[in-house]
């Protein structure tokens, strides 16, 4: 009797696991017959929430996209999940995303420190990463790495194109640096050091900051000090607006620049009283108020799905950076399986959506090569310096 | 160099000081160390900016509004969170200072949105008096004597008054406090709310010469709490004399030692005071005697 009802209750337990493991029934991954499953790591709270609206705007493509019928019958289920930026949060998210939802691959996913906890855990699971970490670090090409598809300038690249913009255009020689003391400001500095170093020439002064840092003035007294023209920060916004008050407390206006993390320049004057104005920094996409016909369509999605999230660049760059997986997907057909994504990747050549032209090989993986050049006015409104130029061989 | 390095170092010292004090009055009275200061200041900065924004008030206004709302915010604290504890100890009713923070945090994540905002505060924060060539901004001078006047006020409530006196009298011996008639329950209450609202003008000073947005107390409140530690966590003179020596020391430090170890000094000093003299500078050593 007690041997039958262990059968029986064996039998049981593997049919309600068997019912209740959608995910080993599949064959691929994320893939079902209607559906596509994309997960997106994003901090909506704590010190880098500002940058939350970047998954919000890739989460507002995909319905958008979905309400126009999805890609090849199927449409993308899209999993939001909050890290606050803490790469220990964003490790179990991975967790849940591969072992619990099954998801094909992640989009965005903003932080270097954060992509940089679950990048092997994902690469050992297959999960395709386009547009990962949000940032123009090099760690997503440098070892070579057939799941991810950066789509953000090399910082390296754009500091030194920024760099020779100002010797060449500007004639600026005394070039000081202002650095976040981390990798993304670290490779700032290099791609500054070294043009400084191509030229002959060298920074009159580097200065850096701690994430945590809300006081800049000894900062500001240093720069002002060295006798610098020209100023390069690779900082967050917070930093940006304390440094730029402290200098201009003690009189010292440089010109300033910067990469694209910092473009955002509606907040940017504002939370600088205006003092933004006249900023020059490097881009890689359509502005907000662009006349692009996807752009249109953008703002009018916007309008329809969430009239409340403020129109900004990085709720536009969420969006600009799902496109080449939409691309990717388009492109691979009805047979969507991780090889036969990457195989539809690597046909993008100049590539463009609403933002820089992309192009993959089945050796390169650096799709983003090429940014242009702004110039902030005090009416928020941009003046651009320069067509795309290409910063990466 | 060093004159102005001295300058800025004491305006932000005297946000430090601030918290420190706010910090002080609290663990004078009752041994709890409030982690959830620099978030009940930063809420009720957030409160004087919609005053100032939405509603268009003038700066006065909303400031005397702000500072009720930081002592009802301390009043609602001390009555809903703490008093409720079941035989708390010390660390228990830090733990639920800490879960405050938290919530408060979460609050203003949800209420007020992450992007960071200016402040509109009625002195410029660019403009300077250039006093013989020493440049001192509008905005350091009257956050030092904003501080200063703060200061006193406080002194001559603590000295002269007779919640004061109460206050005092709590703070050294509760037991003999009550015996005297003196409502201790009701002057906890008082004690979170004056601590809150020293927060709150440390706050609006604070994003005044920063930005404002929801993680903007997190490095003033270590720092405020190191310059506790420097200048006597029983103290208030010398948590004030703390700040303003931390701001200085940490700015001198960071002209002409390290700029990138310039965040470090706080909590060297940290260390250094807890080896040398846990009492800190100003505060009489107190030992317990079985």
């Amino acid at each position: 009797m007690l041997k039958r009802n262990l059968v029986l209750g064996g039998i049981m337990m593997f049919i309600i696991f068997s019912i209740t493991a959608p995910v080993s029934a599949q064959n691929v991954r994320g893939v079902t017959d209607t559906e596509i499953l994309i997960g997106q790591t994003g901090p909506q709270t704590g010190p880098a929430a500002a940058w939350g609206s970047v998954a919000r705007g890739s989460g507002l493509l995909f319905k958008g996209l979905n309400d126009e019928g999805g890609i090849h019958g199927r449409k993308i289920k899209y999993f939001l999940r909050d890290d606050s930026y803490q790469p220990a949060k964003t490790k179990a998210i991975a967790n849940e995303f591969v072992e619990q939802i099954g998801i094909f691959g992640v989009v965005g996913c903003v932080g270097a420190g954060p992509g940089m906890a679950v990048r092997d855990y994902y690469t050992e699971n297959k999960v395709l990463m386009v547009s990962f970490g949000v940032s123009g670090v090099t760690n997503w090409i440098q070892p070579f790495n057939k799941y991810i598809f950066p789509m953000f300038p090399l910082y390296i690249d754009e500091a030194y194109t920024l760099t020779k913009y100002f010797f060449e255009q500007m004639k600026i020689t005394k070039v000081a640096m202002f650095y976040q003391n981390d990798d993304y400001g670290k490779q700032g500095l290099e791609g500054v050091e070294r043009y400084e170093k191509d030229k002959g020439l060298k920074l009159v002064a580097s200065v850096s900051a701690e994430v945590t840092d809300r006081d800049l003035s000894s900062h500001a007294l240093k720069l002002k000090n060295s006798g610098a023209e020209a100023v390069i920060m690779w900082a967050m916004p917070v930093h940006a607006a304390l440094l730029l008050a402290e200098c201009a407390k003690i009189g010292f206006k440089p010109q300033w620049g910067t990469g694209s993390t910092l473009s955002d320049g509606p907040l940017m004057l504002q939370i600088t009283k205006g003092l933004w104005a006249g900023m020059i920094h490097s881009f890689f996409g359509e502005l907000p108020d662009s006349n692009h016909p996807l752009m249109v369509k953008y703002r009018a999605w916007h309008q329809k799905y969430e009239p409340g999230e403020r129109w900004g660049i990085f709720y536009w760059a969420g969006m600009a950076f799902a496109e080449p997986l939409v691309e990717g997907l388009k492109r691979t057909g009805r047979d969507v399986t991780p090889e036969s994504f990457i195989k539809a990747m690597e046909t993008l050549k100049d590539w463009r959506g609403t933002g820089t032209p992309l192009t993959f090989t089945s050796t390169d993986h650096q799709g983003a090569k090429q940014v242009y050049f702004l110039q902030v006015q005090p009416d928020g409104s941009f003046k651009k310096l320069s067509d795309w130029i290409r910063i990466t061989k | 160099m060093f004159g102005q390095l001295i300058v800025s170092g004491l305006a932000v010292g005297a946000c430090y000081a601030l918290l420190a004090i706010a910090m002080v009055i609290i663990y004078k009275t009752s041994d709890v160390l409030n982690f959830a200061q620099g978030e009940m200041a930063m809420v009720s900065t957030f409160v004087a900016f919609t005053l100032l924004d939405a509603y268009h008030l003038p700066f006065p206004w909303a400031a005397a509004l702000t500072f009720l709302f930081a002592i009802l915010l301390g009043i609602f604290f001390e009555i809903v969170f703490l008093r409720q504890a079941k035989d708390p100890n010390i660390l228990g009713l830090i733990i639920i200072t800490l879960g405050f923070e938290m919530i408060l945090m979460g609050f203003a994540g949800w209420k007020w949105g992450p992007d960071q905002r200016s402040f509109p505060f009625p002195v410029s924060n660019i403009e300077a008096y250039n006093y013989h060539g020493l440049i001192i901004s509008k905005i350091n001078f009257w956050t030092i004597l904003i501080t200063l006047v703060l200061m006193f006020v406080l002194f001559l409530f603590f000295r002269y008054t007779k919640l004061g006196t109460a206050m005092r009298a709590t703070q050294q011996n509760q037991l003999a406090a009550r015996v005297m008639g003196i409502r201790t329950k009701w002057i906890l209450s008082f004690t979170w709310a004056i601590s809150s609202m020293v927060g709150a003008a440390a706050g609006m000073l604070i994003a005044a010469l920063g930005v404002l947005d929801p993680p903007m107390m997190m490095d003033p409140l270590l720092k405020g709490f190191a310059s506790g530690v420097l200048g006597g966590m029983t103290s208030l003179p010398g948590a004030a004399v703390g700040g303003a020596m931390l701001g200085i020391i940490e700015n001198l430090f960071g002209g002409y030692v390290s700029l990138a170890f310039k965040s470090v000094v706080a909590f060297a000093i940290i260390v250094l005071m807890l080896c040398i003299r846990p009492s800190g500078l100003l505060a009489k050593h107190y030992v317990k005697k079985v």
